[in-house]
């Protein structure tokens, strides 16, 4: 801005200016919005679909659970005393997990609750579960096409989750294990991804509940494909041959101790031995 | 054992015979003169051995059944030779990165350790095998038998020997020069001792030398300077600091939890190691609302609303003891099957668990995370004698 410039040369260049300012201004507004755009569907989640809001959907899940369900649970969803709890509060992630494993309708009261073949269908499922989430709400299962994309990046990061909370009961490959009076936790081989997902967030029968505020969705993907990549039918998860259960120590080392000393002290004969 | 002439006996009249009781030494001239084979036997015959049956597995050289026997045993060690190749081949041109097993290579990348032992065990199998086979079907088979002597030495050896070892001690002359003799006692004696203190110093140790704040007193949990120590959750990535607030936990959820200080989040070595200290993980356990719940005396107030915090290890050997059943509300111990009521101070129902489980007093700061509002207040853990609750 030195005084020796000649002015016309400067006003034009003013002009210039202010064009390109007003110009730039509603340039940069655009992009702006366009960015607060983004960044908004960003940021808001993704609306899930309301599975609860067909009342014919509702009409057959309280069918469903007027025949099944009901001498266990009670008419109003409150449970029977010494029979089955209360399913306010339960929500479609636990009726998933509950009737798509089979578990329920029960068997037979016992100790445990086991896997069995499931009674109903994947629609019947539904519906059931869109009956008992209209009537007192719970954990909802996660919206998606099928069950690998449930599972996580970050499998060792899973592992290490895994180890921390399910390890102890579960065994640290998945195995299942004992607990107190008869109960035990299952061997995990057999679940999908969907039901894994359902038992952590509502915690069925003794399984503490793992709820999206203590466990997030992200880490819950990593544990499952932990889950997955340790067990179940992935054909490479025993690069080193036999897993003799998945137990660890005990059965390891008892086959050593027992058929490789067997083996070991045989072969010392036979070198030994004469024709 | 390629040349076994049978008549060395005609050419050497002066050699001593083999068949005497006690054979008798040759001179330098005729042990010079001496095959091996006469060498040998004449080896035994000092040292009691008798040659029971000794004979070729192939008399004859070259047979055909000779020639099947060498090929046997040279078959071992080829494929000895080939496994070993094998083994170099794929220790180095075999995928050997880690690939996830859901990736296309995944199983590629598995056989890496399966291939590499198996090349590299079969390799020394086959040539174990090899000479093994060799001396089952080519070495001459023997049998020899050694004479056991029983019993002590003759009393003449045992006399002189003593006698030389007496005589030995007599010559050094060690009793008579006492100035030697005290420093070679005072070396050794010192240098035992320093032996002794390198091999066990290690073990003696005060484990009550920081009086209150010993390292069996105290956990993780402790604030020397009233520093807030605030619940902490483990989400897999060490530096990461998480807190905990009492909504995170639904009824009927348990999460381990870990101290953590506003002074150590810039310390990521600190950060990750309280979630390895051995004495501060903590149960943090939710109760459905309608439990019931039985409060130890003195401790009413350690819990926030129905949320409990309970040290993790075991009162009895102290293992970690996470195995919370949340509809009967115990928390088992995978090691001794202890069970602890988590509803009545986590007191011990069943086991070999003796003492309740250490609770935690807890609460809830201005902007709603969850914090200690001291240490334990008695030791964490299995007892020790200077233990005194």
């Amino acid at each position: 801005m030195s005084d020796d410039k000649p002015r016309p040369a400067r006003t034009r260049a003013r002009r210039g200016t202010k064009m390109r300012r007003r110009l730039s201004g509603l340039l940069a507004l655009g992009v702006a919005l366009v960015a607060a755009g983004a960044l908004y569907s960003v940021v808001t989640p993704e609306a899930e679909p309301a599975l609860a809001a067909d009342p014919a959907i509702i009409r057959e899940g309280q069918q469903i659970y007027d025949n099944s369900c009901i001498t266990c649970h009670g008419t109003n969803l409150q449970g029977v005393q010494g029979r089955g709890p209360s399913l306010i509060g339960s929500g479609e992630a636990a009726v998933y997990y509950q009737v798509s494993t089979g578990r329920m309708p029960l068997a037979a009261q016992g100790a445990n609750a086991e896997r069995k073949p499931p009674r109903f269908d994947e629609a019947q499922i539904d519906a059931l579960g869109a009956f008992i989430q209209a009537n007192g709400g719970g954990p909802t299962m996660p919206v998606v096409a099928n069950g690998e994309e449930l599972r996580g990046e970050d499998i060792g990061r899973g592992g290490e989750l895994f180890r921390l909370n399910c390890a102890s009961c579960h065994n640290f490959t998945g195995r299942g294990g004992a607990l107190s009076q008869g109960k035990f936790a299952p061997n995990l081989d057999p679940a999908s991804e969907e039901q894994i997902y359902a038992a952590m967030l509502h915690g069925p029968q003794n399984m503490p509940v793992f709820a999206d505020s203590q466990l997030s969705p992200e880490e819950k993907r990593d544990i499952i494909s932990w889950i997955k990549s340790v067990g179940g039918a992935n054909p490479s998860k025993n690069p080193g041959g036999a897993e003799l259960g998945g137990f660890g120590p005990v059965p390891e080392g008892a086959l050593a101790f027992f058929v490789g000393l067997a083996a070991l002290i045989g072969i010392s004969l036979w070198i030994g031995s004469r024709q | 054992m390629s040349t076994r002439p049978a008549d060395h006996g005609a050419n050497a009249p002066s050699q001593p015979d083999p068949t005497e009781a006690t054979p008798r030494i040759p001179s330098d001239d005729e042990l010079a003169r001496m095959s091996t084979d006469d060498l040998v036997r004449l080896g035994n015959r000092l040292d009691d051995v008798e040659i029971v049956s000794d004979r070729e597995r192939f008399p004859v050289p070259g047979t055909r059944a000779e020639k099947r026997a060498e090929r046997q045993v040279a078959l071992w060690f080829i494929w000895a030779g080939i496994a070993s190749v094998a083994f170099l081949v794929f220790f180095i041109w075999w995928p050997w990165e880690y690939r996830q097993p859901q990736e296309d290579d995944g199983l590629t990348w598995s056989l890496y350790t399966p291939l590499i032992g198996l090349s590299f065990g079969f390799a020394v199998f086959a040539f174990g095998m090899g000479v093994i086979a060799y001396s089952k079907k080519l070495l001459p088979e023997d049998l020899a038998v050694q004479q056991r002597h029983d019993g002590r030495s003759q009393e003449i050896d045992r006399a002189t020997a003593a006698a030389r070892l007496v005589q030995t001690g007599r010559r050094s002359g060690i009793s008579r020069r006492k100035l030697v003799y005290r420093s070679i006692g005072a070396a050794g004696g010192v240098l035992t001792l320093g032996v002794l203190v390198a091999a066990f110093g290690g073990l003696v140790n005060n484990p009550w030398k920081q009086g209150k704040n010993s390292a069996l007193l105290i956990t993780g949990w402790h604030s020397e300077d009233g520093e807030r120590v605030y619940l902490r959750r483990d989400t897999g990535e060490a530096e990461e600091v998480a807190l905990v607030r009492p909504g995170d936990l639904e009824p009927g959820a348990m999460e381990t939890v870990y101290p953590f200080k506003e002074s150590m989040r810039s310390n990521e070595e600190e950060l990750k190691e309280v979630l390895h200290s051995s004495d501060s993980p903590v149960m943090l356990i939710r109760l459905r609302p309608n439990v019931a719940v039985i409060k130890r005396a003195g401790q009413e107030d350690f819990n926030y609303g129905t949320l409990f915090a309970y040290s993790k290890i075991c009162s009895h050997m102290g293992c970690p003891t996470s195995l919370y059943e949340d509809q009967t509300n115990r928390i088992l111990c995978p090691c001794h099957q202890s069970q602890f009521q988590a509803n009545e101070y986590a007191k011990p129902v069943f086991g070999p668990a003796a003492r309740p489980l250490a609770q935690l007093p807890i609460a809830v700061d201005d902007q709603g995370y969850l914090y200690a509002r001291s240490d334990f207040i008695e030791p964490v853990g299995p007892a020790f004698w200077e233990r005194n609750s």
